[in-house]
Parts: C-alpha cells; structure tokens; sequence
C-alpha cells in the first residue's frame, strides 16, 4: 500500500476507534491484563471525584496516580477516550522520529515508516491497554518521546521528559542511565562495530544534575497539587515498592507476595526491587557502543519484572523491535518467542475469566499463565541480547558453513 | 409480649438498674474511689469507671429482623452480629482508641464474645448516625467509638454471663423465663446492654429480645401461647429487690382471650404487676379459630421504610451493592444512610446512582459524607464509611446503586474457612433533623401542609448483612510459588548474564 496513504488512514482508525463505542469496553476497564491498580481508568475517575468532593485521593489506598495526572484531568480538560488515542499518536509519531534518527534519515521519508508506525499502534499489546484507558499509555508516550529528544540531542527537552517519564512511573528509573550516555553519544546503530564509549562523560554528570533538578521541581509541583503534603508518594511511588494491592497481573510480583510468609515480605520486596537495577551497569557497560540498544533491552527487563506489570509493558519492548532490523538475522528462536507470548496471551484472560469470573479454576491457572508470560519476555531479551552482541562476530562465509561456528567460550 | 399477624409472639425483656447519682468518671481524673454497688453489677461498673464510658451499647444478635412483618423492635439494636458503640470522654493519660482496645477486650472477657475483634480494621466514628443520647451536659469533649462484626453469632454462653449482670439472675422474676434452650430456638434473638448517663444517674438497660413462634411449636397448628409453651417455665416468684417489674402484653381487638385477667387493660395493652400476681402464667389464645391461617399477600408492611440490600454481580473482583428503600407512606420521608465497609470492598463512588422509577434523581440524596478507608498507623485500614441523607418519596421506591470491587488478600489474612466468604456489615438507617415544613413551601403558592414536609423515622433501622466471596489464591502453594518464581528470575538472569560475561570464539568443526 502506498506509504502516504497509510499512514493518515492508521491515525484516523485509531481516533475512530476512540470515538465510536465499543461494546465490552467497560469490562476492559476493569481487566486485571490491561490496568493495574496503578494505571486503571475507574481509580483515576475515583480520584478525580475525590478530589471533586474534598476528600484526600491519597488518604484511602484508592487513587494512586500521580497528582500531575490529577491536576490535569480535573482543571485542564476532563479524561476523554480521544486523549488516549492522541497519546497513542504521539507515540508512534515519537518510534518514527527514533526509527530515522537512527537511520540518519532527514526529512525524507524512509521505506519502513508505515510498518514502524503500525507496529506500534496495532501491537494488541499496546492498543488494548489503550483502549481501557490505562494510563500505562502516558508512561510508553512519555519514554518514547524521552528516547526521542534524547536521540535527536535536544538536551533540555530530553531531560525533562525523562523526568516526567520517572515521575510517572517509578521503575523507569532504569532508563536514566542509558538516555544520558544517548545524550552525549549516537542513536545511530553501533552494534555490528562495538568500541568504547565515545561520549565524554563529564558532560552525562553535568546532564544528570540538569535532569535532578528538573525531577525535584516535578516533584515539588506533585506536592503542591497534592495539597502540600507528601502522602502521595506513598501511594504512587511507595505502591511499586510495597506492593499493598495484591491484583493479579500478568507479572511475577502478586502471586509472590500473596503466597509470601509475613515475616519475609520485607526481603523479598528489596530482593525484587533491587533485582531490577541489577541489570543496569552490565547491560550498559557491555552494549556502551549502542545506548539506544540499551535502552531497548532494559525496557524488555522492565517488561518481566516489574511491579505492578500490564501488558503495556512488554507491548513496547515487542514494538520497539522495529527500531533494529539489523539484528533480525542473528534471532535465535523468534518463532519460539513467538508461541510463547501467543500462549501467554491466549491463556492470561481465558485463566483470569476461569479464577475471578467463573470461579472454577483456581488462582495457580492464571499463575502459570503468567509464568509463561514471564519465559516469553525472557525468551526476548535474551534473544534480543544474544543477537545485539552476535552480529559484530559477522557471519561464516557461504563456502565455510559446516566448518567454523561462532560460539561463547 | 407482641403478638403478631404470622403468628409469631415478639418477647421484648427490660431490665433497668438505676444507679442513682453516679456521674460517669472523668477521664483526667487519676485517683480511683473506692467503687461499692449494691444491685448494679460490679464487673460492669469496673470496665465502665477503669474506661471513663459515658455511654455504652453492646448487642449481640442472631438472625435478621423482618421489619416488614415485624414492625419495629422495642430495642432498635438489632444488627445481625455483634454491634458496639461506645462514648468516651476524651483527654487524661489515656487516648480514645486506646481505652477503646481496653474496653472491647474487658467486654469480650465479660460476654465471651469475639469482641476483640472488632479491632482498626472495623472500627469508625458516625456520630451522626450513633448520637450521644445522655441528656446530662458535660464540659469534656466526647468521642465515638463504633463497630460492628456480622459474622459474630450469639448463644448460651453469652446469655449466662449476661443473666449474671441481674440481681437476682435467672431464679426469679421476669428473667425466669429466659430459658436457654427456649430463647436460642426462636426465629430471632438478641441481647443488648446499653449504658447511658442521665440526669438522675448511670441507668443500665439490659435487654432480651427474640421472636418465638407458637404455630411451629405447636401439634394443632394454633397460635395460643402462654409462658409454659414458649418458654417451658412460669414465674413463679418475685425479685425481692425489685422496685417493679410489670408485664405488658401489645393486643389489638381480633378475637383473643387472656388469662388470668390482666390488672390493667386498654386498647392496645394489658398489663400485669408481678407485685400482686405471683405465680404468673401468661396465656393468650384465639378460641374461635380452628387452626392458624397465616396471612396471604399481598402483605402490607408494619413499618413506613422497607428496605433490601444485595451485592449485584458473580464476579469475584467487582459487583454492585444496590439498596432499594421503599416508601409505604403518603408522604416523602428523609433518613440518614450510613455504610460502613471494611477495606475489602472498595466503593467506587464516582458510580453512585440514585433512581426512583426509571429515573436518575440524584436530587434526593444529599449531606454526602465519604470517609474512604484510611490506613492506620498499626498498618490496618479503617472501614470506608458513607453517610448522606435520602428522601425517599411518597409511595416509591429509591433504588441506590454503588459499584464495589473486592480485594485481593495475602494468603495469611485469610480465615481458615476461605471459601465462605466474608460479612459485612449492615446498613445502618437513621433518623435525621428535618428540615421546618415553611422551607418546603413551594414558590408559587403560600399554602403548604404539615405533611408535604419531610418526614424521617422513628429509630434506627438495620438492613441484612451481606456476603462477600473473594478471590483465593491456593493456601498450599508458597513454597510452590516460591520455588517456580524465583527458578525464572534465576533463569533469565543467568542467562542474561551468561552472555555478558563469556568471551566470543570462533571454533573449527572437526568431523
């Protein structure tokens, strides 16, 4: 199809789709696959009547958005379903803008344009979240266009989106690391020429100073919407710490820590959550040619392991995908992975329906369904990982297939 | 003794003690005086004057009270479960909620009820809905301590110790009668004692109530009854120490008799003195019927306000907790509403919905007061509470639907009997101060009548409880999840790590 077409027909079916009404979608709004406590649309309804009504939103484990999201919808302009499919744009408009400065494509038009835009606006992943009204939509718009100032090296633009993209979204706090080494090197594709990192990192340091004080300022407005006190912390940032709403999700935290002896859950809260900045250094140190590629491994760990997990959340490693065709080759099981997330996303709500709804099955069908979640996720990254450090070896040359193979000591 | 249209006989038992010039002990006073009772009951008086309660009201009841066909109770504590509300005077080296722990502890070794616990997690303060109603004036601050526990049941070893709050416990007077196994076979039964500081002194009320029903008892299928078939006993001596004790029997003109000949009759009551008509053996029959017809519907209620409250929905994560008020009067009546949750179940109030017919009038509900669980400094959440005030208009049906959702709860804070389930509460309906009729005048004429105006009930009504199912996980899986959890961290983590770390080789392939 032509590019030019495309492209203007996808923006207009994804604001259509925000418009017109689709039977069931009240029941999205309450599924446990595509809001979490932390991102669902009836909490922020919630909040907002709350607030509407003078009560604290923060005082009753209810509403545990971020007062920024509050302020907006109750002053600025009220929760409409277009705003999610506006967000939903920008997004994909933000992958392109990442595809070509990748690329080093200017203003031209590239090949792939329409396919790295629908990739991101078809992923189910990512548009039934949408469609719910997760707010896990700001969170992926926030980071994508974070990626993107950052690749384009608009420092202070870049910077203040990646501190609303952490203010949002506690655990994207992984993210920091790799977004100021982009700053201060190349989105442009490294990985088959690895070498040390280019960048000056005295200019990161002054960068991550920029970055706090843009993030303590984020942080002082929060307070002041939420009334002067510091209560919503605990509530929004605390929750992906403490963990004190048990839904089920497709991720590993609720069913650990719902089975979890009392006198251990403190641990293994910190193991959890310590857990998750483990990967930060390696990745980083290992992948310092290519940060942008760091970037994408990390929002794949942050796909698996992270608190409070909807399907969003590995929607936009699957999506970013699109950004490194250069690795695609070097893929060791993509069909795997495949299965594996059909699998998981077949099972999930079929499970979920089983356990809550019908109450036939038991909570341990929907746990393994979300364990295949977690394999599938980790089939990715591996892969992902494993193709991103393989395709600077090169390949065997047609002649001598049989006869040498690269492999890891 | 109220008989009623089905057949079954309401026996309400009061027993009042006075303690005369008592004043309830001021909580910054530290010096204890010596305590001497002579009829009031000691373990009482010590929990009262060790707490400084200036009001105290305990029910314990089983079963739920029909107030269609019921009418309203003597006592209006009828709640399912246990209900306690207590008035504290505030300050001294004590807090409120710590004399509250205290209290309900003391109360629970007292009545051998489960009433520690009704700890933070069910514990609120609607002193709107619980006034204090002692007329004495006081100078101290007061506070409210309220909560309730559905699923607590009552039964013989909280009547003994109660009876032994009487002078002269079950072997004589009208406590005679309370026989265990007769008052704990009835279609409903409670017990409540309610302590209130009056003008006079610190009055202690305690009460028995319990629906019997003569027509199960009964071969032929008749509705006599007398004191021997309701309750297997007769009174057959006085309390000495009591001042009066006197029988009231509720009659209405359809056809009975009554024997022996009661000392006072008129047209709704007779009564008995126990002072002048001992041995007593109370019998009421109809000896013009055959047998006991129960009445056919349509039935017309006894009170002005039915009311019905269910929890809408099969899901284990959401529902809708719809109550449905029901006018059966000619005129609008205003009541207060009061909800109180536990944390388990979170109203969405942003879903509110009041309709009369078909109709959406969110006019009618107002004075909306919304406490949403907040958590405790001891970790626990305190119940959501919703107040707000209803009118529900002449003849119609108010129907208020909230959507709720249910929580998830760790394994470990779930009873050991899961799959049943969990009460909650009742709704609490109260009556309100209702506005003067003048400001029900309408504005194109002056003319307005006393009953246009809001009317509001008599007393406190309870709604049924409910059942709530939530979502369990598997209570023999911990080490299970533990285990699989922690291997695909383990797994993906190597693996990640396994190909960081290892050097590339190229290797030759020998055959």
């Amino acid at each position: 199809m032509d590019s030019s077409l495309f492209l203007p027909l996808l923006v207009s079916c994804r604001l259509v789709l925000a418009i017109v009404p689709i039977p069931l979608i009240n029941e999205f709004q309450h599924d446990h696959q595509l809001s979490s406590p932390l991102t669902s649309y009836p909490r922020l309804k919630e909040g907002l009547w709350l607030y509407q009504h003078d009560v604290d939103p923060y005082a009753g484990g209810v509403f545990r958005h971020s007062p920024l999201l509050l302020s907006l919808f109750s002053t600025v302009l009220p929760p409409l379903p277009v705003i999610w499919a506006l967000c939903d744009i920008v997004g994909a408009w933000a992958l392109l803008r990442i595809w070509r400065a990748r690329q080093r494509v200017g203003k031209g038009s590239s090949g792939r344009d329409s396919l790295v835009a629908a990739v991101y606006l078809l992923n189910p992943y990512l548009l039934l979240p949408s469609l719910a009204l997760s707010t896990s939509t700001f969170e992926n718009t926030a980071l994508l266009l974070t990626l993107m100032l950052a690749s384009e090296g608009n420092r202070s633009p870049a910077l203040l989106a990646l501190a609303f993209t952490t203010h949002l979204s506690l655990s994207t706090f992984l993210l920091v690391v790799p977004v100021l080494m982009l700053l201060v090197s190349s989105p442009v594709s490294q990985l088959a020429s690895p070498r040390p990192f280019a960048g000056n990192l005295m200019t990161a340091c002054k960068y991550a100073g920029e970055f706090i004080a843009y993030w303590l300022v984020l942080i002082g407005a929060a307070s002041i919407m939420a009334g002067g006190g510091w209560g919503w912390v605990r509530e929004t940032w605390g929750a992906s710490l403490t963990l004190p709403d048990l839904a089920p999700n497709p991720g590993l935290w609720w069913y650990f820590f719902t089975e979890m002896f009392d006198h251990f859950r403190p641990f293994f809260l910190m193991v959890f959550s310590v857990h998750l900045v483990i990967y930060i250094l390696p990745i980083c140190i290992k992948f310092q040619h290519d940060t942008l590629y760091v970037s994408f491994l990390l929002v794949g760990i942050l796909g698996i392991f992270k608190a409070y997990l909807t399907l969003a959340d590995p929607g936009l490693f699957l999506s970013m995908f699109v950004l490194f065709p250069e690795v695609y080759p070097y893929l060791r099981h993509p069909i795997v992975t495949t299965l594996l997330h059909t699998h998981a996303s077949l099972l999930l709500p079929l499970f979920h329906a089983l356990w809550v709804t019908e109450g036939r099955g038991n909570a341990n069908f929907y746990y393994a369904a979300s364990l295949v979640m977690g394999v599938a996720g980790g089939a990715g990254v591996v892969d992902a990982c494993f193709a991103g450090m393989r395709i600077a070896i090169g390949d065997v040359v047609e002649g001598e297939r049989g006869k040498w193979e690269v492999v890891q000591e | 003794m109220k008989p009623l249209p089905d057949g079954r006989v309401i026996s309400t038992f009061t027993f009042a003690t006075l303690l005369e010039g008592a004043i309830p002990r001021d909580p910054r006073d530290l010096e204890l005086p010596a305590q001497h009772y002579s009829l009031f009951p000691l373990t009482l008086g010590q929990i009262l004057r060790e707490y400084s309660i200036t009001e105290l009201h305990l029910s314990l009841n089983a079963g739920k009270w029909n107030y269609d066909k019921w009418g309203l109770p003597e006592d209006p504590s009828v709640g399912t479960g246990a209900e306690l509300w207590a008035w504290m005077g505030d300050g001294g080296p004590l807090s409120i909620d710590e004399r509250w722990v205290g209290l309900r502890n003391a109360l629970a070794g007292l009545f051998c009820a489960s009433l520690g616990s009704l700890d933070a997690r069910r514990t609120s303060s609607p002193s709107t809905a619980f006034p204090l109603s002692s007329t004495r004036s006081s100078p101290i601050p007061h506070a409210l301590r309220y909560a309730s526990l559905p699923s607590e049941h009552v039964c013989t070893e909280n009547l003994t110790p109660f009876l032994k709050l009487l002078p002269c416990k079950s072997r004589a007077g009208i406590a005679r009668l309370l026989n265990p196994q007769r008052v704990f076979d009835s279609d409903w039964h409670g017990l409540s004692v309610h302590v209130l500081s009056t003008d006079e002194g610190v009055e202690m009320r305690l009460s028995v109530q319990a629906v019997l029903d003569p027509v199960r008892g009964s071969a032929g299928k008749r509705r006599d009854w007398s004191f021997q078939t309701l309750f297997d006993r007769n009174i057959d001596v006085s309390c000495p120490v009591a001042n009066s004790s006197t029988i009231r029997v509720v009659v209405s003109n359809n056809g009975h008799s009554l024997s022996p000949d009661p000392l006072v009759v008129d047209n709704t009551a007779a009564l008995y003195d126990l002072a002048s008509q001992i041995p007593l053996d109370v019998s009421m029959a109809w000896p013009t019927e055959h047998t006991f017809q129960y009445p056919l519907p349509p039935f017309v209620p006894l009170t002005p306000l039915s009311v019905k409250r269910t929890l809408h929905g099969s899901s284990q994560t959401h529902g809708v907790l719809f109550v449905a008020l029901s006018n059966n009067e000619n005129h609008d009546i205003t009541t207060g509403y009061l909800e109180t949750l536990p944390a388990l179940v979170t109203l969405w109030m942003h879903t509110m919905k009041i309709e009369v017919g078909a109709v959406q009038r969110d006019d009618l509900i107002s004075a909306i007061s919304y406490h949403p669980p907040l958590l405790q400094p001891n970790g626990l959440h305190a119940p959501s509470m919703l107040q707000a005030k209803l009118t529900i208009p002449a003849r119609s049906t108010l129907r208020l639907s909230i959507d709720v959702s249910k929580a998830f709860l760790k394994y470990t804070e779930h009873p050991p009997d899961a799959m049943r389930g969990w009460d909650l509460p009742p709704a609490v309906l109260f009556p309100v101060s209702v506005p003067l009729d003048g400001e029900h005048r309408t504005n194109n004429s002056l003319i307005y009548t006393g009953d246009t105006g809001g009317k509001t009930i008599q007393d406190r009504m309870y709604t049924p409880t409910l059942l709530v199912d939530l979502a369990t996980p598997d209570f023999s899986m911990p080490y299970n999840v533990i285990i699989l959890s922690c291997t695909l961290m383990t797994l993906i983590f190597g693996s990640i790590f396994n190909l960081l770390t290892r050097k590339w080789v190229i290797v030759k392939l020998t055959e």
